[in-house]
């Protein structure tokens, strides 16, 4: 049975490994992005995916008991609020920058995007006529 | 202090204690672009970034101690952590609309009675 006890240590040092390396990068993220809310593309990423590898890691290194039961109950409590909050804040950022307009493209009604993305469709089919 | 231990488990620790230290360096990163922010939401997406950091570090040392009840704290801190983010968001655009509002009464009060149509924005 030994050998079972060292097959868990790997899988679940790998994950934890894996769960270390999407912060890494959501890190990267935060500090390479100009704007707000691109880093909060960046930073949604460790929140859901980052957080759920690193504690499956840790489950699988748990056991099956209770604190297993806990750990699941935290993944699935951040993949609820996660997106409320990162909604949150784009509206605070919205709300507050008066530069906006400056720093991304609006679109006052959403029929102005629904009608340039038709337009490029139709572009790209045209092209591959050609 | 681990005579008693076998090769597992010393691996098992010195992993632990390699991804905590790891983790905190991330931590200060993280602290870094909080304070150098130059928005307030900037700052808000760096704590709540080193908040799931800190959360995985509880979740970490929980089991280096072999302690459950820290998983009950790592779950009261996600809701505290998602708490405070709703809070502080909401009162922030609060503030900022009732200070728009007070400013756009400022002017149409010096503009007089002259231009109404101006004042209504």
């Amino acid at each position: 049975m030994e050998i079972f006890e060292w097959i868990r240590l790997i899988v679940g040092g790998a994950l934890l490994l894996c769960g270390l390396i999407i912060f890494l990068i959501e890190l990267y993220g935060i500090f390479h992005f100009r704007f707000v809310l691109n880093r909060m593309h960046a930073a949604a990423m460790g929140d859901t995916l980052g957080i759920s590898v690193s504690l499956v890691g840790l489950m699988i290194f748990c056991g099956l008991n209770f604190t297993t039961l806990k750990m699941m109950l935290i993944v699935i409590f951040l993949w609820f609020a996660s997106p409320v909050s990162s909604h949150l804040l784009a509206r605070l950022e919205v709300t507050t920058n008066e530069k906006l307009k400056s720093q991304c493209q609006i679109y006052e009604d959403i029929a102005d995007l629904e009608k340039e993305i038709e337009e490029e469709k139709k572009k790209e089919v045209g092209g591959e006529k050609i | 202090m681990s005579e008693g231990l076998s090769t597992l488990d010393k691996i098992y620790q010195g992993m632990y204690i390699t991804v905590l230290i790891i983790l905190a360096v991330m931590l200060f990163a993280c602290l870094i672009r909080a304070v150098r922010g130059p928005r307030v939401a900037d700052r808000i997406v760096a704590v709540n970034m080193m908040g799931t950091m800190v959360m995985v570090m509880i979740a970490i040392l929980s089991l280096l101690l072999k302690e459950g009840f820290l998983i009950d704290i790592c779950l009261i801190y996600a809701l505290v952590s998602f708490l405070a983010v709703t809070v502080i968001s909401k009162v922030y655009i609060g503030v900022y609309e009732e200070k728009r509002y007070q400013s756009v009464e400022k002017a149409e009060e010096i503009n007089g009675e002259g231009d109404k149509q101006h004042g209504n924005i």
